[in-house]
């Protein structure tokens, strides 16, 4: 099977029982064409997702760095809910999982020792993260995608200052539920992808994120009824 | 571009590339991290949609290329293949009825494949599966259309070697040998 784009065959006779052969292999035989519903769901999808990213792009370079620190917040809630799990089951290996995103992975709510900066209350962890997802890779907010996150949550900035942001999740989707999120330095190699998110102290937000990265374009972003139905759908209370 | 005409135009560039591209992840990918990617290259198509040319689909196999390297990058390949997406899953249509022949002999072939070198295998899915002219498949991967045609050459060579080889080795297939070898080539 060819695709409706192939072009017209080229000429290349000698072969051509070559590349005959190899579409007859082709593993997307069976893939259906998309519907026109389905298409228009996915234009309607995509422009509407991102206009609250174009919008943000517009005059908010003095929030960047907010930007990309409470994103960077959102990873630390995907580490803090791990390193709960991980003392759960006593085994530090554990948390290898998310360690591409996490470095200097330090305790969870239950870890006296977690804390090596100012002071912080029991369930609060502190990491740093490293690396992160180029642009592009940003999906859209359907149930579907939130349900495979590990770690979903409904939260508000409650501080920002320099280097270091933190949120106060009213209510955990999915994952280990801490007390608040604290997260200090991030890597500039984030700030792609925290264009899409523009965070403000005190707003509500809803956050997810899984395998040490955060979900953004859409799928984390300020508290919206849409976005709050998505979540609920997600994972039905 | 007006907002208005923008809509319209990435209308039109999703109605060309959605599909080629669906199929493009299919050969590639699981269904989930297909779905993913389909999204980012979307979202890619409509942000720089002034960017987008005419004959969008090379340029969009370009962007999908990338974001799932990024994707496999970051191991969600592996993570979600279990994973389900309600919209956009590939609809298989009816296999049971398919020449077992021709089931055994596709399996072969895309043994065969994989056995080359990621970038020779990927020139000739690019030139077969995707039905790409070789300029079209330079836009795609990034090198010079001359380099492309030198490769694609090569890698043509290769996969007829490959298959032979198998051919011989599993007893199957001979018929097959003088149709996809070239004449003079051979392989112990």
């Amino acid at each position: 099977m060819t695709s409706p784009h192939d072009q017209p065959d080229q000429p290349d006779q000698p072969r051509d029982a070559l590349r005959e052969r190899i579409r007859a292999a082709d593993p997307a035989a069976t893939v259906a064409p998309v519907s026109s519903e389905d298409r228009a769901a996915l234009v309607a999808r995509t422009t509407t997702d991102d206009r609250t990213i174009e919008s943000r792009h517009d005059g908010t370079q003095a929030r960047s760095r907010l930007t990309w620190l409470v994103a960077a917040a959102a990873v630390v809630l995907i580490a803090a809910g791990i390193g709960v799990a991980v003392l759960d089951r006593g085994g530090p290996d554990a948390s290898s999982s998310s360690s591409s995103a996490a470095t200097g992975t330090t305790g969870s709510a239950a870890d006296p020792d977690a804390s090596d900066g100012a002071a912080e209350p029991a369930s609060t962890t502190e990491l740093t993260l490293v690396g992160g997802a180029p642009l592009g890779r940003c999906a859209p907010p359907s149930s579907a995608v939130v349900a495979q996150q590990d770690v979903a949550v409904d939260a508000t900035v409650t501080a920002i200052s320099e280097g270091q942001v933190t949120l106060a999740p009213t209510r955990f989707y999915t994952g280990q539920a801490t007390d608040q999120v604290v997260v200090q330095e991030v890597s500039d190699d984030l700030r792609a992808l925290l264009d899409a998110v523009d965070f403000v102290d005190g707003q509500r937000y809803l956050v997810s994120a899984t395998d040490g990265e955060v979900t953004l374009c859409g799928l984390s972003d300020a508290w919206s009824p849409a976005l709050a139905r998505v979540y609920e759908e997600a994972f039905p209370s | 571009m007006s907002s208005q005409a923008r809509q319209e135009r990435f209308a039109l560039i999703v109605e060309q590339v959605v599909d080629p591209c669906r199929r493009y992840l299919a050969r590639r990918t699981d269904v989930a991290t297909a779905d993913d990617v389909l999204s980012d290259v979307l979202l890619v198509c409509w942000r720089r949609i002034d960017e987008v040319p005419d004959d969008a689909v090379p340029w969009a196999y370009g962007v999908a290329r990338r974001a799932l390297a990024n994707a496999d990058r970051a191991g969600r390949r592996q993570r979600r293949v279990a994973a389900k997406l309600a919209v956009l899953q590939p609809e298989g249509r009816a296999t049971t009825d398919a020449d077992p022949q021709a089931v055994v002999e596709g399996a072969d072939v895309r043994q065969a494949l994989a056995a080359l070198p990621e970038r020779d295998a990927e020139l000739l899915r690019l030139w077969a599966w995707e039905d790409l002219a070789p300029a079209q498949i330079a836009l795609v991967l990034g090198i010079s259309v001359n380099a492309t045609s030198l490769r694609l050459r090569r890698a043509k060579d290769k996969l007829a070697d490959e298959i032979t080889l198998r051919a011989r080795q599993t007893g199957r297939g001979a018929g097959h040998e003088q149709s996809t070898t070239p004449p003079g080539r051979s392989r112990p």
